[in-house]
């Protein structure tokens, strides 16, 4: 009877790791099963994009275009080049799972798609490229409640900008400082640097006083559509070329009241080109003046909402001075429409890490797990001369792996590099356990199986809590970079000491009552 | 049973091998110490600095020298594809600030560097990158430290539990030294990898303890024996295994080959700490307590 009792209990360890094994592939692969799918993920969609407004986002799966199904980036980009540009508008119907969105237009909206992921799981920044800085206040130690607002400013800042696919977190170390990690994933913005660590001072002075500044106290709205905001005029400057851009903004009631007082104050003075008040709107930012106005006469003691600001772009080809002229545009509307940020900061880590070798990469580490469990297999099987062990010790690592990969995708925790040296380090001290369980299990002494088997429990316990401690300092450590490798081992010793092991050990006394 | 009769005759001078390695190690730290402020030699992500990766061939025999006169502490490295063995990058290293070190180099190689297409680059102040290694050393003794306590509680008797101590720290020490005149760089990954070898050099430490100081059958050379089998095999597969991977990861990534390196070099430390170190001293203690 005891015996029967037994045979159940038994099972039931093997029955969790098949159970949990599982799990953890339907948690890493997706149901339906996510490389079956079709179509291109979108991966970046500004808010300003006429798709966005009808209700297309980031993550949403484009299955169709014009009827033509869609299986991969190169036919996407086949079918959107073969329609755009044209001298007509075009009507297209994009079809993505959930709805239909149709384009009417000479353009197609700027939109970045990827391939559709064939797992769940996500890798770390180090793999799949991005950028990733680390910040903090210049000569000023922050308290908590300033990095958080701190956070909020950066991320409405870079989601002004257009960044959608961001992590902008609060982050302390152990000695106690606070900063602020910015992780981007995909390609690196090329003002970055700028964006993230100018304080963006905007001002616009009349002489010596003060009209407005950016933020929503003193501005009401931005203009960022085609019709509010464009770049004018290119021509030759004093070296290279140099483009003139401009956009609209609204002031609130109290700047526009502020700006009639001041100009009422003004002269009128009248040139061969018209009349102008006698001074200028100086737009400065970050105590850098960007462009200096002429205010029409009308304006003068006028309470007007809607203002024109304007600035220049340069670089050594037309074209150059464009793409200048557009992106600090781009930079100007975001620091009007955020504000700027309480102090001054300063960048004391940033990475750009492109996507370039992260494939290649991911192969070479599978390849060198790859021929190390074959080591340890072929070791095994020299030592102790039985295949099944041998095929029960590999079967138990590669199901640790993929329990640990099931469980990062379940948890959303991204696998990045040291969070791939977490998972090595698991697997040695995996196999260091079953061998012991194995040895345990071969050498006949007085005590029967299952009192030897327990024995073995009793050493790995050991080893368990004595690793476990050691890695929980850094959780905390180097400010959270070293993380990744903290989580994945502990999730792999843990998984490893209460699911895989315990199997195995299991396996072991099926292949001995053999 | 010969080799039990001589390892009882002379495990006590046997003692002395990993004595006097011990001791050396300490004063070439020591010496090294005083001589670099440090008992490492550290590369950029502790000391602060640029690594900038170039994904373009570039003939270096020419450059190195013009770049190593503007880039201070100037580190070159080559990246090659595994199976074709061609350069597919060039890392370059050094201690001058990101924008500075990347205009240098923008100008001896003529084209513009474009983060995140041609090119990759990595910046860490030295103010972060010196607190960095201070928490990190700080994260190696707290772990240290509870590794002790957890050990003292599992064992719950005084000199085997320091003597699983002494030779975790032993392997560590010895690497160091070791690590040292290589010369490798070390970075956060390698010191990361140092956490690894306290796990690693624990497991066969608790075997072997646990099997002569909790078992009571056999003699003590049997229980001995019979901790030998499965721990050697432990660090055995190990060791094969990570040289195995370090073969492959070499030359692509050099944050694993520094993992892989220092743990094969701790567990070959390992080998001799656990089989002599440890047995000699648990020997002395169990035979004095008869």
């Amino acid at each position: 009877m005891v015996c029967g009792e037994e045979e159940m209990k038994l099972g039931f360890k093997i029955w969790l790791l098949i159970i949990v094994f599982l799990l953890s592939l339907l948690s890493i692969f997706g149901m339906p099963i996510k490389f079956m799918e079709t179509g291109v993920v979108v991966t970046n969609i500004d808010s300003n994009n006429s798709l966005f407004e009808q209700g297309l986002r980031q993550g949403q799966i484009i299955t169709t275009i014009n009827e033509e199904k869609i299986k991969d980036i190169e036919e996407y980009t086949r079918i959107i080049s073969s329609i755009y540009p044209t001298q007509e508008d075009v009507k297209t119907t994009i079809l993505t799972k959930t709805g239909e969105y149709i384009l009417f237009g000479k353009e197609f909206p700027e939109l970045i798609v990827a391939k559709i992921p064939k797992t769940n799981i996500k890798l770390g920044l180090d793999l799949a490229g991005g950028s990733r800085a680390l910040i903090k206040a210049e000569n000023k130690s922050l308290t908590r409640e300033e990095i958080n607002d701190l956070v909020d400013i950066t991320s409405n800042r870079l989601n002004a900008f257009g960044l959608t696919d961001l992590k902008v977190v609060p982050t302390s170390d152990l000695s106690g400082n606070h900063f602020m990690r910015i992780e981007i994933a995909g390609a690196t913005p090329k003002d970055l640097k700028k964006l993230i660590s100018e304080q963006g001072k905007f001002e616009a002075k009349i002489g010596n006083e003060t009209v407005f500044e950016g933020g929503n106290r003193d501005i009401a709205s931005v203009g960022r559509d085609a019709a509010n905001a464009r770049i004018e005029s290119c021509g030759q400057a004093a070296s290279g070329y140099a483009c003139r851009f401009s956009f609209l903004i609204t002031l609130s009631g109290d700047a526009a009241k502020k700006h009639a007082e001041i100009t009422d104050k003004l002269e009128i003075n009248t040139t061969s080109e018209g009349s102008y008040l006698s001074e200028k709107l100086d737009l400065i930012l970050d105590d850098k003046l960007v462009d200096s106005l002429l205010i029409g006469e009308g304006l003068k003691g006028r309470v007007e909402t809607r203002i024109s600001i304007s600035g220049l772009g340069s670089g050594a080809t037309e074209e150059e001075a464009y793409e200048t002229a557009k992106e600090e545009m781009k930079q100007l509307q975001t620091i009007l429409m955020t504000g700027s940020l309480p102090y001054k900061l300063e960048i004391v880590k940033l990475d750009t890490i492109s996507p370039l070798l992260g494939e290649e990469f991911i192969n070479t580490i599978l390849l060198a797990a790859l021929v190390a469990i074959l080591v340890v297999a072929i070791i095994i099987f020299i030592r102790y001369r039985n295949w099944k062990s041998s095929l029960a010790l590999v079967v138990t690592t590669v199901s640790e792996v993929v329990i640990i990969l099931g469980i990062a995708s379940m948890i959303q925790w991204n696998i990045d590099l040291p969070g791939i040296a977490g998972i090595l380090a698991t697997l040695g001290t995996g196999i260091d356990d079953l061998i012991i369980i194995l040895d345990e299990s071969t050498h006949g002494t007085i005590l029967n199986l299952k009192q030897r088997l327990k024995r073995a429990f009793t050493i790995i316990m050991g080893a368990y809590f004595t690793s476990l401690v050691s890695l929980l300092p850094l959780m905390w450590a180097g400010a959270g970079l070293l993380k990744g490798f903290a989580i994945t081992t502990i999730i792999g010793i843990s998984v490893g000491v209460f699911i895989t092991r315990p199997a195995f050990s299991e396996m072991i006394r099926k292949f001995k009552k053999e | 049973m010969n080799l039990g009769k001589f390892h009882d005759k002379h495990y006590k001078k046997l003692l002395l091998i990993p004595a006097i390695l011990i001791v050396l190690s300490l004063i070439y730290l020591g010496i090294f110490y005083s001589n670099h402020q440090d008992i490492i030699y550290k590369d950029i992500t502790l000391t602060g600095g640029t690594s900038i990766t170039v994904y373009e061939q570039i003939d270096l025999t020419s450059l190195e020298e013009t770049l190593s006169n503007e880039l201070v502490d100037l580190n070159i490295r080559e990246v090659y594809d595994l199976t074709t063995r061609q350069q597919k990058a060039v890392i370059f290293e050094t201690t001058t600030d990101g924008d500075e070190a990347k205009s240098i180099l923008e100008s001896h190689l003529g084209y513009e560097l474009i983060l995140g297409e041609n090119s990759d680059l990595e910046f860490t102040g030295s103010i972060l990158s010196n607190s960095f290694y201070k928490q990190l050393i700080i994260a190696i003794l707290i772990a240290f430290l509870f590794m002790a306590i957890v050990v003292f509680i599992l064992f719950r008797t005084a000199i085997p539990s320091v003597a699983v101590i002494i030779s975790a720290f032993a392997d560590i020490v010895m690497t160091l030294v070791f690590i040292d005149i290589i010369g490798m760089k070390m970075s956060t990954a390698g010191i990361v990898a140092f956490l690894m070898l306290i796990g690693y050099s624990v497991d066969t430490d608790i075997l072997l303890t646990t099997r002569m100081i909790k078992r009571k059958e056999g003699t003590l050379n049997q229980r001995i024996k019979g901790a030998m089998s499965p721990g050697l095999t432990m660090t055995l597969t190990s060791l094969f295994a990570f040289l195995a991977a370090l073969f492959v990861v070499k030359s692509f990534s050099n944050i694993l080959t520094q993992i892989f390196t220092i743990l094969v070099v701790g567990l070959v430390f390992d080998l001799l700490n656990t089989w002599i170190t440890n047995v000699s001293i648990l020997k002395w203690y169990v035979e004095r307590k008869k």
